[in-house]
């Protein structure tokens, strides 16, 4: 009888058990969600793998992924709406980027991120991109080719440019938080736009063709100040930008020749780091930077074959790049006021107790901090032939 | 009416065996042969395959005597060549036959001088007299003494020493065990030609009398394990021994675990390797399948073959066999857990083929995870017991079963087969039968934690298998060691094989009073021969 009673009990425990469970065909993989907003209300809008089109087998030549939009008063209403019109209940749980629409961004984005940063079934590792000129939905909503799923393109072309190209940041979702709460450092998110024609882009026939007539490109990066998009980085810029806060992993930068025409410098290691300092009371950044390249592409009439060359080259890339990364600061430091390249937290870092009493009004200071640049740049190897045949030619 | 008639029947047929037992125990047998060939033929119902041959023996045939035998298990032509002959023919006219009168003490006259066999004994009583007899032993009786002789002389057909089916190896010894008890230790002792090797004997089986041996090395075995195995194997009381499975079930230590606690093996070269490490063999009449205590679990996934190649590639496989294994309890239980709880696991690529694969299959993934394991598993049994000829027929349709139609079907998703067709396959790489059953029982309790409670059933359940394994004892050693309780130095058999030079000290069991293998281990690693210029 006892045996009987244990039994029924520890059989109970399975009738409880299946409460979350999820069957895979019951799931809306959402790649990617776009938040814009209406006069009051948030537009969200989730793009969702239809599974049967990616695999190879099933496939009937219907789009890869299909677009739920629903409105709500808050994000997580308006996702939970979804199901109004989804067969499925959304999944995010894979989501791969998150796209904020501009004017959203500009009233500020720190709302709609709540839930996005709370909900359990969130990985935090998808990227945060602002849509520029456009809205997030529009953007959900153009086909591309090789990847059948466009929320993976935009998840790998951000990884690669970021990877080998400097100018765009790749910003995941904690990464974003942790800048939208930190004293000193102020966030920054790439880009997206739409080129062409945006009606067309969202049939399959744009993909059709060899030159989609739309596509989906990053642009440069957007500034926030606390939580508030207030401008743009130009190209220059962007990349400025990359140079500073080591996020550079390979890229490649031209220079101007010491004559006339340019050579181009293929980056592969980049290093550098932000120390803070207060020289006499006032406090003081100094930018770090060593680079290893090696020379990718000669456009001038120049005798790399010599030593004193290479090292011309190396002086003229520290200066450029020096020139660059100056007036990305005073740009920032004039038109938006927003330490984006956190350097109240090298401050924070050396100085404590001085950053204490300065974090108040570090926008002020910031303005006008003094920054000093070291670059220390080393060319390795100039490829696979000597001096370049327009040499010759133009001899 | 019907019913009392059974029960009366039943009555009747029971009733004579219990009456001889009554009626010899006590008695022993008669001074007259008559009264002795009536008695056996009564107790035995006059079975035809029962010889009885009265000769008259001694000068001028002055002796009556009787020879027993069952044909078919006797060896008739010996029988008559060293037996009768000697005892009609041979003896005329020599001295001993004058010796041969009632007066005298024929029997040890005739155990002395005259019977040209090797094995002979004394009898006394009739249930001695029937297990000979039954066994294929000559009875010789002689009229007017209550005592008779057991001749040796059994011999029938059987199966020769043939490769073993259950547990093959690549490289090592193709014989096996047959079903014959003395041919099965004679190849152990073909094996371990030391005199230190002890053999004692029992017959369990009121009805079967099946011959039963013990076999260890004296003073490598601990005395108390042998006083256990003893203890247990005379404990035991059963009318029938059949195989030695039922000495299995009848002496392990915890019958519902589904982990086996006694090794079984059909390899003499496995057996003569535990006999080294101070294990018993049990040895059953009948049966090619000898049984050795006490067992552990590494001991499982040993096979002979680990020892005799390169130490590199029998430990590798020695790891594939546990992971082989863990896929074979865990593959579908993990399956079911992460497509149905933890999507998060997934790579977005895999989820999605995954879901796409899944779209339109009816059942929830464990309903679809048993259907397919239970098909599985009727293929199996179905693969084993059909007859031979039906055998391909079967595997197409099984195949195509379970592969093809099912996917194509709708009803099961291809990575579900993909998945139980992996589990299938590793439960067979355990070299040993019986362990992979456990994984078999096992698995579906798995797999039913997995579906309602996911990863955490899993973990959940494999700590309760953990501590089952760890609370098991056999013949008082713990199942696990040498992982729990952990023991260093037999590491170098347990999830690798060390070098053989390596391997210097026996595995500790219980004892450790003859521990040492290679009694200079120092000099036991091959060296090349060192220049002397």
């Amino acid at each position: 009888m006892k045996k009987c009673i244990v039994t029924l009990l520890v059989l109970t425990l399975f009738l409880s058990g299946c409460w979350d469970r999820r069957e895979l065909n019951e799931l809306g993989i959402a790649m990617a969600i776009g938040i814009d907003k209406t006069e009051n209300e948030y537009v969200i809008s989730a793009q969702v793998v239809v599974p049967s089109e990616v695999s190879m087998k099933a496939s009937t030549g219907r789009s890869a992924v299909t677009l739920y939009t629903a409105t709500g008063e808050t994000v997580y209403e308006a996702i939970r709406k979804m199901t109004k019109n989804a067969p499925r209940k959304m999944y995010p749980g894979h989501l791969q980027i998150l796209v904020i629409n501009e004017d959203l961004a500009k009233e500020g984005i720190a709302e709609s991120l709540e839930l996005l940063s709370r909900d359990w079934e969130l990985r935090s590792d998808f990227y945060v991109v602002v849509a520029k000129d456009i809205t997030a939905t529009e953007v959900l909503n153009v086909t591309t080719p090789i990847e059948n799923i466009p929320a993976n393109k935009m998840f790998n072309s951000l990884k690669t440019s970021e990877k080998n190209w400097a100018g765009t940041e790749g910003v995941i979702l904690d990464e974003l938080v942790t800048n939208l709460i930190s004293d000193g450092k102020e966030a920054v998110l790439t880009g997206i736009q739409v080129l062409g024609n945006k009606e067309t882009g969202t049939s399959k026939q744009n993909v059709e063709s060899i030159t989609p007539s739309t596509r989906i490109e990053y642009d440069n990066l957007a500034v926030f100040k606390e939580d508030q998009l207030v401008g743009w980085l130009n190209e220059e810029e962007s990349r400025g930008y990359s140079d500073i806060t080591n996020t550079v992993k390979k890229t490649v930068t031209s220079i101007t020749c010491p004559k006339e025409g340019k050579i181009i410098i293929d980056i592969f290691r980049y290093h550098s780091k932000i120390i803070g300092s207060i020289n006499k009371g006032e406090p003081e950044v100094d930018i770090k930077i060593e680079a290893e390249g090696n020379i990718g592409e000669v456009l001038c009439s120049i005798d790399i074959m010599e030593p004193e060359t290479i090292d011309k080259l190396e002086k003229i890339y520290e200066e450029e790049v020096k020139e660059i990364i100056h007036q990305t600061i005073e740009s920032v430091q004039k038109q938006y006021q927003s330490d984006i390249f956190g350097f109240g937290e090298a401050i924070h870092r050396s100085n404590p107790k001085e950053w204490n009493e300065m974090k108040e009004h570090w926008d002020e200071k910031f303005s006008d901090l003094t920054v000093n640049v070291h670059i220390d740049m080393k060319i390795r190897r100039i490829g696979t032939v000597n001096n370049s045949f327009l040499k010759k030619i133009k001899d | 009416m019907g019913f009392f008639k059974k029960k009366v029947n039943t009555k009747v047929q029971s009733t004579p065996p219990s009456q001889t037992k009554e009626n010899t125990s006590p008695n022993g047998l008669k001074t007259s042969l008559q009264d002795n060939i009536q008695f056996v033929k009564d107790s035995l119902g006059s079975s035809t395959d029962i010889v009885i041959r009265e000769i008259r023996i001694g000068k001028g045939g002055s002796v009556k005597a009787g020879i027993f035998y069952t044909d078919g298990l006797s060896d008739t032509p010996s029988l008559q060549n060293f037996i009768m002959e000697s005892l009609m023919l041979d003896i005329k006219g020599t001295p001993l036959e004058k010796k041969l009168t009632p007066e005298q003490n024929l029997l040890t006259a005739l155990k002395d001088f005259a019977m040209t066999v090797g094995e002979i004994k004394d009898l006394t009583n009739f249930d001695d007299l029937f297990t000979s007899l039954l066994s294929g032993d000559a009875i010789l009786l002689i009229d007017g003494y209550s005592e008779g002789l057991v001749i040796g002389n059994k011999h029938w057909v059987e199966r020769g020493v043939t490769e073993p089916t259950s547990q093959t190896v690549v490289r090592g010894p193709r014989e096996g065990f047959s079903e014959n008890l003395r041919v099965n230790t004679a190849l152990v002792r073909r094996k371990l030609k030391d005199p230190s090797l002890w053999m004692e004997s029992k017959v369990i089986g009121t009805r079967t009398k099946t011959n039963v041996a013990i076999m260890y090395i004296h003073g490598i075995a601990d005395d108390k394990i042998v006083d256990e195995v003893r203890l247990r194997l005379d404990r035991i009381d059963i009318d029938g021994i059949l195989e030695s499975g039922n000495i299995e079930g009848l002496i392990e230590d915890s019958t519902y675990s589904p982990f086996p606690t006694v090794f079984n093996t059909e390899r003499p070269d496995t057996v003569a390797a535990a006999l080294l490490e101070g294990r018993i063999a049990i040895l059953v009449d009948g049966t090619p399948f000898v049984l050795l205590v006490p067992a552990l679990f590494v001991q499982f996934f040993q096979s002979p073959e680990d020892y005799y190649v390169h130490t590199g590639i029998g430990s590798l496989i020695r790891l594939l066999r546990f992971l082989a294994y863990l896929i074979a309890l865990l593959a579908p239980a993990l399956f079911i857990a992460i497509t149905t709880f933890h999507q998060t696991m997934l790579p977005p690529a895999l989820l999605i083929s995954l879901t796409a694969q899944r779209e339109g299959v009816p059942f929830p993934a464990f309903i679809e995870a048993v259907i397919m394991e239970i098909t599985f598993e009727i293929l199996r049994e179905a693969g084993v017991r059909m007859p031979r000829s039906i055998g391909s027929a079967m595997s197409i349709v099984g195949a195509f079963v379970i592969g093809t139609a099912a996917v194509e079907a709708g009803i099961v998703s291809a990575a579900m087969v993909i998945v139980v067709s992996i589990t299938a396959i590793s439960s067979f790489v355990s070299p040993t039968y019986n362990l992979a059953i456990s994984a078999r029982i096992l698995r579906f309790g798995f797999m039913a934690l997995a579906a309602s409670f996911g990863l955490y059933g899993i973990a959940v359940g494999m700590v309760a298998l953990i501590l089952h394994l760890c609370s098991l004892r056999s013949f008082g050693v713990p199942y696990m060691s040498p992982l729990a309780p952990f023991n260093v130095s037999d590491q170098k058999d347990t999830l690798i094989v060390a070098p053989i030079w390596k391997m210097f000290t026996r595995p500790r069991l219980t004892n450790q009073t003859n521990k040492v293998r290679q009694q200079n281990p120092a000099s036991a690693k091959p060296q090349p021969p060192k220049n002397e210029d």
